[in-house]
């Protein structure tokens, strides 16, 4: 049975050509499991993964949207992003590592703390953020209801927006204790959600 | 006996990997109905597009050129027009140039950043990917982040450059016993395996618990009682089965000193008392030729470079990387995260028959079917 599940993860491909000869192979039985759960090569490597956002990519995405990084209060969004490298799994080449794109829940969470600080920033700035502007106009987040808007939140998660989309982030801001504190949740919920994955 | 079965039974099929046609294509099942059920989501597309090609989202403006359009031939046109555009941005190199530092793993340092300063000109520019392995000249340009530029620069480590095989950087940062290390990097970035590079259709028993699985000769490596080290040990794992070809590609790489300065004696050590400097008879046997691979032997540098650039598993190496990462997969070597040959063949057929343009092997990756299904 063994020699049996051995020979089927010997699949050809051109690439991975790992052998169990010499000691440094991926346990046989552990790629297997993968496969069953994930599916065969053939099927994986045709498929998007969901990859952490690379550090400079995030940088660019808060600062494109309006976000300081050069701030320097503690809780700031721009300072917990320049000082959270590490957390955030950049690349060490020095140490010959690269930067880690597999998304753990300690990244992630980072991630999300950083977009929770910087929703304020991101609301202020969106209407005036040239990256945003609809055929001259500038987009908002919010209308004068309080009501999450298409042309702000396309430009935040960097789709258009669905109604399902706007749908969850009215019903954020009407479960806050106020407006304001909905709207920033809102803002870091939707962002955080829509970039979970490069 | 069950483990020489065993390792029979594997090696087999893997040697079948190795220039010759594969397995039949398995019958249809579940995991091809997932892929047929995938949808044309050019919206979803422009925003992974976005962020690889130019480290930013797309603007409200791109977001609309695609998502307004009136059918999906339309859609089709304008993400097409759009990738286009972010790879003619200032802001693509950018991106090549930290796409070149993980796919070396390499930078961060003055020393060492013009070899993925290197890659990235290649790119940007699309000359032939084949320079990274051949170029005899302009291997250590600067990159400007401020203004997304490169400027022009020659390595002067003593030695003619052969693309970025003899990159001072490259071999500084990769300084070790026998220069393995430097062979172990050029293995794993630019043929996209680990060691053992080459694996015998036949495993042959050389007195060892498993038997000896390289192409080459068992006894066309240094070992007891000629050279230093025994790489013919067979007591624990078959050392041969990678430095059988680890041996043969080294010495070229041991001319290189701690900086990464060429010179005429070998200046790598070997891990003994005193750290004595490598003779080339701690590598391979006399009359032993340097080879990249078995059949394809090498005298020099150059011929190395030349070597590999003409091995088809190179190229195939350079496309899988931009599959993968295109698809925010991990890497290749370091996360196995495998790509068949069936899924780019038509990705690398294009990439060689157009000369080995990474930047046009991107476009054709990016407004690939699979990458605009989800």
């Amino acid at each position: 049975m063994r020699y049996a599940l051995l020979l089927l993860i010997a699949g050809c491909t051109t690439e991975i050509v790992d052998s169990t000869t010499t000691g440094h192979a991926e346990d046989p039985y552990t790629s297997l499991e993968r496969e069953q759960r994930e599916g065969p090569p053939r099927y994986t490597s045709r498929l998007h993964s969901c990859a952490k956002m690379r550090v400079a990519t995030l940088g660019n995405v808060l600062a494109s949207r309006g976000v300081n990084l050069a701030a320097t209060q503690e809780l700031s969004a721009g300072r917990m992003y320049r000082t959270s490298a590490v957390a955030l799994g950049a690349a060490n080449y020095p140490a010959r590592t690269r930067e880690n794109i597999e998304l753990g829940v300690a990244t992630a969470s980072k991630i999300f703390d950083i977009y929770v600080q910087a929703a304020p920033e991101i609301i202020a700035a969106i209407p005036v953020r040239p990256e945003c502007a609809r055929n001259g106009q500038p987009a908002q987040l919010f209308d004068s209801s309080n009501h999450c808007v298409e042309s702000g939140f396309s430009c935040l998660i960097g789709t258009r927006a669905t109604p399902q989309h706007l749908a969850v982030c009215n019903e954020t801001i009407k479960r806050a204790n106020d407006p304001e504190t909905g709207k920033q949740l809102a803002v870091a919920l939707l962002a955080a959600a829509a970039h979970t994955c490069e | 006996m069950k483990r020489y079965f065993l390792l029979a039974g594997l090696v087999a099929p893997l040697g079948a990997c190795m220039g010759e046609p594969g397995p039949a294509a398995p019958p249809h099942d579940e995991w091809d109905d997932k892929l047929n059920d995938r949808v044309v989501d050019y919206g979803a597309a422009l925003r992974i597009a976005s962020l690889r090609l130019t480290g930013e989202l797309p603007t409200l403006a791109e977001i609309d050129a695609v998502a307004n359009a009136t059918d999906e031939a339309s859609q089709k046109a304008a993400y097409e027009a759009l990738i286009q555009q972010y790879l003619a941005s200032p802001k693509f190199t950018r991106q090549m140039f930290r796409f070149s530092q993980d796919f070396l793993r390499l930078g961060d340092t003055p020393e060492t950043d013009t070899a993925p300063a290197f890659l990235a000109q290649v790119i940007v520019d699309n000359r032939s990917y084949l320079d990274v392995l051949t170029a005899s000249t302009g291997t250590c340009p600067t990159y400007n982040a401020m203004t997304n530029t490169f400027t022009a620069g020659t390595c002067n480590n003593g030695t003619q450059a052969v693309g970025l095989l003899t990159h001072p950087g490259m071999l500084a940062a990769n300084f070790s016993n026998l220069a393995f290390r430097r062979v172990r990097w050029v293995q794993e970035t630019f043929a996209c395996s680990k060691f053992p590079a080459e694996i015998a259709k036949e495993p042959k028993d050389v007195g060892g618990a498993t038997p000896y699985t390289g192409t080459f000769p068992f006894d066309s490596i240094a070992g007891a009682p000629i050279g230093r080290v025994n790489f013919k040990d067979t007591s624990s794992v078959i050392c041969a089965n990678c430095h059988s070809n680890l041996n043969h590609i080294a010495p070229l790489f041991a001319h290189f000193d701690d900086k990464g300065l060429f010179t005429t004696g070998f200046s790598v050590p070997v891990p003994l008392p005193d750290n004595p400097m490598v003779a080339m008879s701690d590598y391979l046997p006399s009359g032993e030729s340097t080879a990249w691979r078995m059949g394809v032997p090498v005298t020099d540098m150059r011929g190395l470079g030349t070597a590999m650039a003409a091995d088809n598993a190179i190229a195939e190496c350079a496309v899988a990387r931009v599959w993968n990462w295109a698809l925010g997969r991990p890497d290749i070597v370091d996360a196995a995260a495998k790509v068949p040959g069936t899924t780019i063949e038509t990705q690398v057929a294009d990439f060689k028959s157009g000369g080995y343009h990474l930047r046009d092997a991107m476009y054709r990756v990016f407004t690939s079917d699979d990458f605009v299904r989800f």
